[in-house]
């Protein structure tokens, strides 16, 4: 077993979305699972399952951000539970199994493009839209749209009528935001610079600027969960918040196996929430408590004159900020999938027909 | 098969209501629903086929060209998508398989959720068998099925027909005594259910007229004639008076995916200003206004424009030609706005709309 | 329960016209009224003193009509008989319950009826009031600052054709003398809160005119201090608000705007004559249909002002383009909500959903130190023969199809009236900015603004 975890980490590591690369999350998790089987020697369906079970726990485990890799996780193996089997043997039920997990995650390849598919309708002539961070189904949703207004435009444009059209050839625009603090946002716009699609990135302070200016706001996700809301990049809550506030659509882009059965009641119940996120540095307050007993102006000043200026690095901020945060279901307008389009609603319909039918 | 009179027939009626539906001749999503449905009945009567598939085509290219002659009239695509959902229905049935069991996969299990212990009681019955595909007698699929199908289109017919008594059956628990109701636009369904409500409960009904096609004056005419009490305003007056409604029923166009909807342009001013009073607002409308599509265009509802010179006439002379006038048919009301749908099958928040259409359509006939 | 009227009442009074106190005349006019509803009202509550849970009910109608008693005092004497006696069952066939009004809706009944043309002429009219009169009640003269500056414009033919009778000095007289002659304005049209501040602030100066002054001269002075007052209050605050405005406006911009107001449409001449490149949407709404004079005026500049023009219910697909929306308002009140033609509130409601901004146009003298909550307590009906005049010009090219409805509307059946309110409250939530001629202001401290309380000249 032991020898088992080391080896699947090493083959999720592998498939794991290195730069450029395709896989997500979630698939790279089932794809990770279906290896270990192949490598497992279990010989009843019970051990099976609770090897799978600890190697999910283990992998979740070594991972700073599991809460997609968990959704594939707990969707492959619910699938197994579920699996009915009326195979002669059990390896032969194995062999299927592991047969189904590498389909799937091949087929799963394809869902961006649908996705994309569906978000395209949204994305009207002249709109301006709004992205956060870096997420591969808002990109090749984007490409996509480009694509074919490009095409769509210059047909209109060879009409000799539609002058207009002509000289609009680039029919969208896009806002990034930066995403700090790892910036994936300027990756997003670089990509989206190269395609020729105008692309501005503007600063995570500055969505509530931008907003009125903006047509809807186009989200990736890490996961959805159960009650429609979204895990993503932190910042995607506020910038929900602003588009509400401002009546402006905003809508999730999330594969199926991004559903993830988990009901988060606030930003502190995400299994990504831990005491160190946002904690106030203990340093500060020891040093302080003892000379403020005496005079708390001068301790203040003491402080400044005494230690060299204190120093704030970006790598100091973002060691105590999180990682992701949670968007309720009322600040989304739809969440786009493979499924279909759905309300936040319609999430958890699935999710339910899945792991509570 | 072009060749054959049968289809040619067939061409003529849908060609038929094709000009009608792009001429606006036909107007009104119950009218057009049921025309829509006389045309299929007709079809599948004279098509022919010889196994699901091809049937389904057939009404699917009906259907598209239907959508295609009005985009803007959904009940014709609903009706369409309600009659393909029935035949496959009826199909299955007769077909005694149960749906598609054949693999399950991992794609299978999101789409579809857990797999259900099927219990197919095989039917004593001895059914007369259901050949596809019979090389030496090619119309025993269809001369099996059509009776059958002829049945459900029948009842997509008297659902039609018995919509509005259905949608003001429980008319007198949404309006009480002495209310004051705000109502705008002409629409039959409104107006039947609160016709109906009237004769349980005096309350007082407040009209918008609705420009510039002034259907609510319409709607008052026929509202005060059934002995309701009703007061006329301008479009201008709705806020003033809102702090007074107790209700806002409105009619709907066509009830999108989301929950939202589009109806008369007008609406989204009455729906806004109830909300920033809290007043409810109703919607009553029929199932097949249920569509299973978004609102793509973000602000301007389903892009209909009407006759501008219905906003500032010719008599106005030169102020004709320097001015543009914009005259949408519908606005889109976003579901948030929205309180409940009363249908001819029960009362639904705008949450549940999408549950709605997963039951009455098939989800590959959202497109046609 | 009578007696919250003669304090309502007098509380309203004292705010626009309490000049009219002293007038003697009046004030017996008013007080025989009072008498009247009081006596009226003790029979009833001496009906139903029994149950008081339907009373409670019974007493917000009847104050409402109690607030208004004193603009306009048939109307409200009517209504305040008949809302309690069709309550009670009673037998309500007095002679007041004429025609369609009597079966309204008991709630509507507060709202100001409209007048028939040609109302009688009690007392000492003059000419130039008369004229006004008929010009108000037709809606030949229309809108706060057109009246207002008639309303003054002919006081001062009436100051000049005064002639103090004997034994009496002019600073005491004079009002005696107007008073009717509003009463005849009011009987009319209900006032507006423009003409109530101005009637106001001309009180002030007779009583303040010296009584050693000659008589001509003092008329003169009082003369003066109209055309002050107009200048001042109207005209040279318009010339500062057109250009305050106009710096909001920029190249490029949409501006959308409702109805007409007369310093909106100044704004858009004056932005065009500084060669602002822009574009006007005009949303426009019956029973008025303002908008399209608006129209006309902008179109008729050389080059014309790019217009798009709209009713109300298309208003959603043309907020979205807009860029800012102007507004004109009948009065300001104390907590910020703007009295202006029905239909401004859906506008800045919708603007205020779109993050449109709001600049609210209005001079200070249009502020009223009353709180107004809803566009319900106070308002105003539209005169049925204006509606369908205009309905008749509008109409036409339209209603082909529903031709006969026109007309045989109200006539066809007795379940059905036409309603057609003047005017909304818009809440101050909704506007973005008021622009004053003392600058932009929230409309909430309109109430802090010295000017706008009359309590310094300028």
């Amino acid at each position: 077993m032991r020898m088992c975890v080391s080896v699947l980490i090493h083959i999720y590591d592998e498939s794991l979305p290195s730069e450029g690369q395709k896989l997500s999350t979630p698939l790279a998790a089932i794809l990770a699972l279906t290896e270990m089987m192949e490598q497992s020697n279990a010989g009843t369906m019970f051990e099976l399952l609770t090897e799978l079970k600890g190697a999910a726990e283990a992998l979740s485990r070594q991972s700073l951000n599991p809460i997609g890799l968990k959704a594939g996780c707990e969707l492959f193996i619910e699938f197994i539970t579920l699996f009915p089997h009326d195979a002669a043997s059990f390896s032969e039920l194995k062999t299927e199994l592991i047969r189904q997990g590498q389909h799937y995650a091949e087929q799963a390849l394809a869902y961006r493009a649908k996705i994309a598919e569906l978000a395209f309708d949204f994305i009207k002539d002249d709109s301006v839209i709004l992205t956060h961070s870096y997420s591969r189904v808002v990109l090749q949703t984007l490409l996509l749209a480009h694509k074919r207004k490009r095409i769509s435009g210059e047909i209109s444009g060879s009409n000799a009528t539609c002058e207009y059209f002509s000289s609009h050839v680039l029919c969208f625009s896009v806002f990034v935001t930066e995403a700090r603090p790892r910036g994936m946002g300027i990756k997003t716009a670089e990509m989206l610079t190269a395609a020729g699609i105008p692309c501005t990135v503007v600063l995570d302070s500055a969505v509530a600027y931008a907003i009125d200016k903006v047509d809807f706001v186009l989200m990736g996700s890490e996961a959805v969960v159960e009650s429609g809301g979204l895990v993503n990049a932190v910042g995607s809550n506020q910038i929900a918040i602003i588009a509400k506030a401002a009546n402006k659509p905003f809508y999730a882009l999330a594969e199926s196996y991004k559903f993830h059965r988990m009901f988060p009641l606030s930003q502190y119940d995400l299994p990504s929430h831990n005491p160190g996120v946002l904690s106030f540095p203990q340093t500060m307050s020891a040093r302080a408590r003892p000379a403020s007993s005496g005079l708390p102006s001068k301790a203040s000043s003491v402080l400044f004159d005494n230690g060299s200026p204190i120093r704030m690095t970006q790598e100091d901020i973002a060691r105590n900020n999180p990682d992701v945060d949670y968007t309720r279901p009322d600040l989304i307008s739809l969440v786009f999938s493979d499924v279909g389009s759905l309300t936040p609603e319609g999430v958890s319909q699935y999710l339910v027909g899945m792991f509570a039918g | 098969m072009a060749s054959d009179p049968q289809s040619a027939a067939n061409q003529r009626i849908v060609e038929d209501l094709v000009s009608r539906l792009r001429r606006r001749q036909l107007v009104g999503s119950r009218a057009t629903a049921l025309e829509t449905l006389l045309v299929l009945r007709q079809v599948v009567s004279k098509a022919r086929f010889s196994n699901i598939d091809q049937l389904v085509n057939i009404i699917r290219s009906v259907g598209r060209r239907l959508v295609d002659a009005q985009p803007k009239e959904h009940s014709v695509g609903n009706t369409v998508r309600k009659v393909l959902h029935h035949i496959r229905e009826e199909y299955h049935t007769a077909n005694e398989q149960p749906a598609v069991e054949s693999s399950f996969s991992i794609a299978k299990f999101v789409l579809q959720g857990q797999p259900r212990k099927q219990a197919t009681i095989p039917s004593s019955e001895t059914r007369v068998p259901l050949k596809e595909n019979d090389p030496d007698d090619p119309d025993s699929f269809a001369r099996v099925l059509k009776p059958v199908l002829m049945e459900a289109i029948q009842d997509v017919f008297d659902e039609l027909e018995t919509v509005y008594d259905n949608i003001s059956k429980n008319a007198k628990d949404h309006i009480h005594s002495d209310e004051i109701i705000l109502t705008l636009g002409m629409s039959k369904t409104v107006d039947f259910f609160l016709k109906a409500a009237a004769h349980y409960r005096n309350y007082t009904v407040i009209v918008a007229e609705t420009a510039p096609f002034y259907g609510g004056r319409e709607m008052a005419k026929s509202l005060s004639s059934a002995g309701i009490s009703t007061f006329l305003v301008p479009d201008s007056s709705i806020y003033a008076l809102m702090s007074r409604v107790n209700k806002v029923i409105l009619g709907a166009h066509a009830i999108l995916a989301n929950g939202g909807m589009f109806a008369t342009s007008g609406s989204l001013l009455a729906a806004t200003a109830a909300r920033s009073y809290s007043t409810p607002v109703v919607v009553c409308a029929g199932q097949f206004k249920l569509t299973p599509l978004w609102n793509l265009y973000h602000e301007y509802g389903a892009l209909d424009f009407g006759d501008p010179s219905a906003v500032l006439g010719f008599d106005e002379g030169d102020l004709v030609d320097k001015v543009d006038v914009v005259n949408p048919y519908y606005d889109y009301v976003r579901p948030e706005l929205l309180d409940v749908f009363i249908t001819n099958y029960g009362d639904h928040p705008p949450s549940s709309i999408y549950r709605l259409l997963k039951e009455t359509y098939d989800d590959e006939d959202n497109e046609l | 329960m009578p007696v919250p009227e003669p304090e309502s009442a007098s509380a309203e009074s004292q705010s626009l016209t309490k000049a009219q106190k002293k007038a003697e005349g009046r004030a017996r006019q008013e007080q025989q009224r009072a008498a009247k509803a009081a006596q009226k009202q003790q029979q009833q509550s001496g009906q139903n003193a029994g149950p008081s849970s339907n009373k409670s009910k019974g007493s917000t109608v009847q104050k409402k009509p109690a607030l208004e008693s004193n603009k306009i005092p048939s109307a409200a004497a009517s209504s305040s008989k008949d809302a309690p006696t069709t309550r009670e069952g009673a037998v309500g066939a007095d002679g007041l319950s004429d025609g369609p009004k009597s079966r309204g809706l008991r709630i509507f009944s507060h709202f100001g009826l409209p007048k028939t043309p040609g109302h009688q002429i009690k007392g000492d009219i003059h000419p130039a009031i008369v004229k006004l009169g008929l010009q108000f009640s037709e809606f030949k003269i229309c809108g706060a600052n057109a009246r207002c500056i008639a309303t003054l414009t002919a006081f001062k033919t009436v100051i000049q054709d005064y002639v103090t009778p004997p034994h009496n000095t002019l600073s005491r007289h004079l009002m005696t003398h107007l008073s009717p002659q509003i009463t005849h304005l009011v009987t009319a049209r209900p006032m507006s809160v423009t003409m109530g501040n101005a009637i106001r602030q001309l009180k002030l100066e007779i009583s303040g005119s010296d009584i050693d002054l000659p008589e001509q001269d003092a008329k003169d002075a009082l003369c003066q201090e109209i055309d002050n007052y107009i200048r001042d209050r109207i005209i040279i605050a318009d010339e500062v608000i057109e250009d305050l405005a106009v710096k909001k406006i920029k190249d490029g911009d949409v501006v959308l705007t409702y109805a007409r107001s007369s310093l909106v449409e100044k704004i858009l001449l004056r932005a065009h004559s500084l060669n602002k490149r822009f574009s006007v949407m005009v949303i426009d709404s019956r029973p008025l249909l303002e908008g399209k004079t608006l129209l006309h005026s902008l179109t008729s500049v050389i080059p014309p002002i790019p217009c798009t023009y709209a009713l109300l219910p298309a208003l959603p697909s043309l907020i979205t383009d807009a860029d800012i929306v102007l507004l004109g308002a009948h009065s300001l009140h104390a907590n910020g909500s703007v009295y202006s033609r029905a239909g401004t509130a859906m506008v800045a409601m919708l603007a205020k959903e779109h993050s449109v901004p709001v600049m609210l146009c209005c001079e200070t003298y249009k502020f009223s130190e009353t709180v107004m909550l809803d566009g319900f307590g106070k308002n105003e009906l539209g005169l049925l023969s204006i509606n369908y005049f205009f309905a008749l010009l509008f109409a036409d090219a339209v209603c082909n199809q529903t031709a006969p409805m026109k007309f045989s509307l109200g006539a066809s059946n007795s379940n059905l009236e036409v309603l057609n309110p003047l005017y909304d409250s818009t809440p101050a939530s909704c506007i973005t900015a008021v622009v004053t001629e003392v600058g932009l202001i929230p409309p909430t401290s309109i109430s802090s603004i010295p000017l706008a309380l009359g309590r310094t000249t300028l």
